[in-house]
């Protein structure tokens, strides 16, 4: 019974026009790949009312204090110093439980992150319930095939998906950075396709389906 | 916990003024900021929803209009809007427009008013902004990895600089008229000083030199009884307190003088000011170097002291803050191998055959020469000389502007040089050559009035000088005249186009480069020129000449102000880029917008929209006369 109330108080959520929601954009730094294998490292979020991106709201945790890194810091460029400072990760998880309820999940490439954060709750008995999960890079990916483009090699990266939209270069590749990248990125796309018109959310996941 | 911001605080590095935060109250305000994305879809409500507040671009481009319709301002990323209201505490009324989606930084005006209460820097920069003067803003930081060199610090003040009352540390020593040659002496070997002042009430007559006493006293085998008044030099060169030491050691340069009284702002004596406390007060580099030049015995060891001047301008430059003593010095130093030369030509070809004044012209008339300024010279020369007086001063122009080329002052293109007969004429033969220029003004003439006209006696009879320049300065107040060098001033385009934005000056492959001299130092010095050519000013230097129009009612104070700011920070853009570029063969006098860091890059905006103002405001009171 419960189910079916919280099923259709999101059906009627998802209705409203996209602008009146809250998002949260978020990146992650892992250790590597696999959601099974491989641990979150740290978490970045920052918090969007559109059209703004509040830096107030804006958070970054790192989540391990003693992590096996292998041979990501290639990658996250992360080192041993940088996991002193590490916070309790069930603090981080309260406060990114907190934000997201009623928020939309924004990443590029957002099952992978919503994978790994899944079983990051799982391990610390949290449970994590957006309204709903926009991938930027599925949503590039569909507008670029309703114009037609030949989809090319690398033209589906953060860096590249936000060039097509003339934002701003950002050097720092960092949880936290490649959040706010990944949220001014869903503005541009959100504000080219729904235009001047205050079109429902559902309309908008639906083009990152 | 909040995150870095790196990247907006890399941002706000290069973003005056906020370079001027500490990194605490940096780190601070970044966490503070909102970012809107904005849009065609959302940019009405934009004012609605988030004023008053700072705004900063990050990326896009947007356009700024008045309620009227008007165009403020194209914005791009660094630009800064919205603090006028923030100030004044008025609503906001402009509106926006958006010509290519993007970010803008949003800071509320609580969080600006608490930054404004933190650093005195950031409140000064936006009421400077405010009131549009922020050409006296100077560059706080070198721009990370940036090819401009920046403004040295305010601490590194050269001491040439500093204002000769803090140099003069002992009183005047004075004497009466009446005193004795002895006294004089005594006086001296008491007070350990080589001169005096002979002073009655109150009034400066004359100095005594130790050199005096040799060559007036003790060689001529005077009588040491005899009354001081007789062997002093009469009504000497004497400096005011305000002014800078600079002018003081320019000033001993040209006179050839070692001592000079200083006298208070009523005009009484202060102090003594000599060589030595000019030594002392600088480890002396310019001192050294003019005295060098005057030391030279010969031709060949002048021009291998000058092969000094540039290394040395180098290192000058570098040093002082205040870009228009390179300029002084420069000509400082031209003018002293001139006198030079002109006494190695006398020394071969006997002492001049009748008076005559040796002329500087353009630049080095204004002092603002630069190392790659070339020569204007001229000859004055007295009236009914004979075809062997005529052929004296023919051979002094010739060897004079040979030498200052073999000395590193390139010959004129233009062949504006005393060794060119038509720049050695009579008082008359000058006057008629202005006649010509003043009534029938074809673009040429009015070229050579822009140099003409900035002239200064380098050598020579005072009083001729004083003759000649007080007979042009009536010609120059001939409206006719004034109308036809106003329409040529405003035919000249200021490089800023549509949307205050910079217009490149030069062609081909330059063409987004803009000369700085010819679209915006030359216009400052004409627009100058033109209002003291009206009030009749025979004064060349052009501040000197803002000075002298204050009280002007055709230019008024405030435009008075932004024109010598103006002219000061082009003469400082000018100097930083040639000192970049010396050596290799890139233009001297043209830069490159885009290099320049945000503060230069709005600075350069502002001083060429003043120049635009000004010119149009030359255009309105000059150019329908005549």
């Amino acid at each position: 019974m419960l189910g079916l109330r919280r099923w259709w108080q999101r059906r009627q959520l998802l209705q409203r026009g996209w602008r009146g929601q809250r998002y949260v954009a978020l990146d992650l730094e892992t250790s590597g790949l696999d959601p099974k294998t491989d641990q979150v490292l740290a978490i970045g979020w920052v918090v969007i009312e559109p059209p703004l991106l509040d830096y107030q709201q804006a958070q970054y945790f790192v989540v391990q204090k003693r992590p096996d890194l292998k041979q990501s810091p290639v990658v996250h460029g992360m080192v041993t110093r940088d996991f002193a400072a590490a916070e309790d990760p069930l603090q981080a998880l309260q406060a990114l439980t907190e934000v997201l309820q009623g928020a939309v999940l924004v990443a590029h490439h957002v099952q992978f992150d919503w994978q790994f954060l899944l079983q990051f709750a799982k391990q610390h008995q949290v449970k994590l319930q957006p309204l709903a999960k926009f991938d930027t890079l599925t949503f590039e990916a569909q507008r670029l095939k309703q114009q037609q483009h030949h989809i090319a090699r690398g033209s589906l990266t953060l860096t590249a998906c936000r060039q097509r939209f003339q934002l701003p270069e950002y050097t720092a590749h960092h949880a936290y950075s490649d959040a706010v990248a990944c949220g001014e990125l869903f503005l541009a796309q959100a504000y080219q396709y729904a235009g001047r018109t205050n079109v429902p959310l559902a309309e908008l996941l639906a083009r990152c389906k | 916990m909040q995150p870095e911001f790196g990247d907006i605080i890399r941002f706000l590095l290069d973003c005056p003024p906020f370079d001027q935060l500490d990194g605490e109250q940096r780190q601070w305000i970044a966490g503070q900021i909102k970012a809107a994305y904005v849009n065609e879809h959302n940019v009405e409500r934009f004012f609605k929803d988030y004023s008053p507040a700072l705004y900063i671009v990050r990326s896009g481009g947007f356009d700024l209009f008045t309620p009227e319709g008007q165009l403020i301002e194209r914005l791009e990323s660094h630009d800064l809007f919205g603090f006028p209201s923030l100030l004044s505490g008025r609503d906001v009324v402009n509106r926006l427009e958006v010509i290519e989606d993007g970010i803008i930084y949003i800071i509320a005006g609580a969080d600006f008013d608490k930054l404004r209460q933190q650093s005195r820097a950031f409140e000064r920069y936006f009421i400077r902004a405010h009131e549009q003067r922020l050409l006296t803003e100077t560059q706080h930081q070198r721009r990370p990895g940036g090819a401009t060199p920046t403004t040295t610090s305010p601490s590194y003040a050269d001491s040439l600089q500093l204002p000769i009352a803090e140099v003069v540390k002992r009183a005047a020593v004075c004497l009466p008229s009446t005193a004795t040659i002895q006294q004089a002496a005594q006086t001296m070997r008491e007070e350990k000083i080589s001169s005096v002042m002979i002073v009655d009430e109150g009034r400066l007559l004359g100095i005594v030199t130790d050199r005096d006493l040799r060559n007036r006293v003790v060689a001529q085998g005077l009588d040491y009884g005899i009354h001081v008044n007789a062997i002093m030099t009469q009504a000497p060169t004497t400096v005011g307190s305000h002014q800078r030491l600079l002018d003081a050691l320019t000033l001993m340069t040209q006179e050839n003088v070692h001592h000079i009284p200083v006298l208070d702002a009523n005009d009484q004596p202060l102090g003594m000011l000599t060589n030595t406390d000019l030594m002392r007060q600088q480890k002396s580099e310019p001192v050294m170097l003019i005295s060098a030049l005057n030391k030279a015995a010969d031709l060949a060891s002048l021009v291998s002291e000058a092969s000094h001047i540039p290394d040395y301008m180098h290192s000058f430059a570098l040093r002082v803050n205040d870009a228009g003593a390179v300029g002084r010095l420069l000509a400082s130093l031209t003018d002293t191998m001139t006198r030079k030369l002109i006494d190695f030509y006398e020394q071969e070809h006997g002492v001049a055959p009748a008076s005559y004044v040796w002329l500087a012209f353009g630049s080095q008339g204004r002092e603002d020469q630069t190392l790659s300024s070339d020569q204007d010279n001229g000859l004055l020369l007295a009236n009914d000389l004979n075809e062997q007086q005529l052929q004296w001063f023919a051979g002094l122009g010739d060897y004079v502007c040979e030498g200052l080329a073999a000395c590193g002052v390139p010959k004129c293109p233009g062949n504006i040089m005393a060794s060119n007969p038509d720049c050695r004429h009579t008082r008359e033969g000058w006057l008629e050559r202005f006649t010509t220029w003043t009534e029938s003004p074809t673009p040429k003439a009015l070229m050579y009035c822009q140099i003409f006209f900035d002239s200064r006696n380098v050598r020579g009879n005072k009083r001729l000088y004083q003759s000649y320049r007080e007979a042009v300065a009536k010609l120059g107040r001939s409206e006719f005249f004034l109308g036809n060098l106003a329409r040529l001033q405003s035919n000249v385009q200021v490089p800023l186009g549509l949307f205050n934005r910079f217009r490149g000056t030069e062609s081909g492959k330059d063409s987004d480069l803009i000369d700085i001299k010819r679209y915006g130092l030359a216009l400052v010095n004409d627009i100058v020129r033109l209002y003291s050519l009206h009030a009749g000013l025979t004064e060349p230097r052009t501040l000197t000449r803002l000075a002298l129009l204050q009280d002007s009612k055709l230019l008024n104070r405030k435009d008075n102000q932004a024109l010598g700011e103006a002219w000061q920070f082009l003469t400082q853009l000018r100097l930083q880029h040639q000192l970049a570029v010396w050596g290799t063969d890139h233009p001297k006098n043209a830069l490159d917008p885009d290099e320049l860091s945000t503060l230069v890059r709005r600075q350069l905006k502002t001083a060429f929209s003043i120049l635009k103002d000004c010119q149009q405001g030359v255009g309105m009171k000059f150019g329908r006369i005549g």
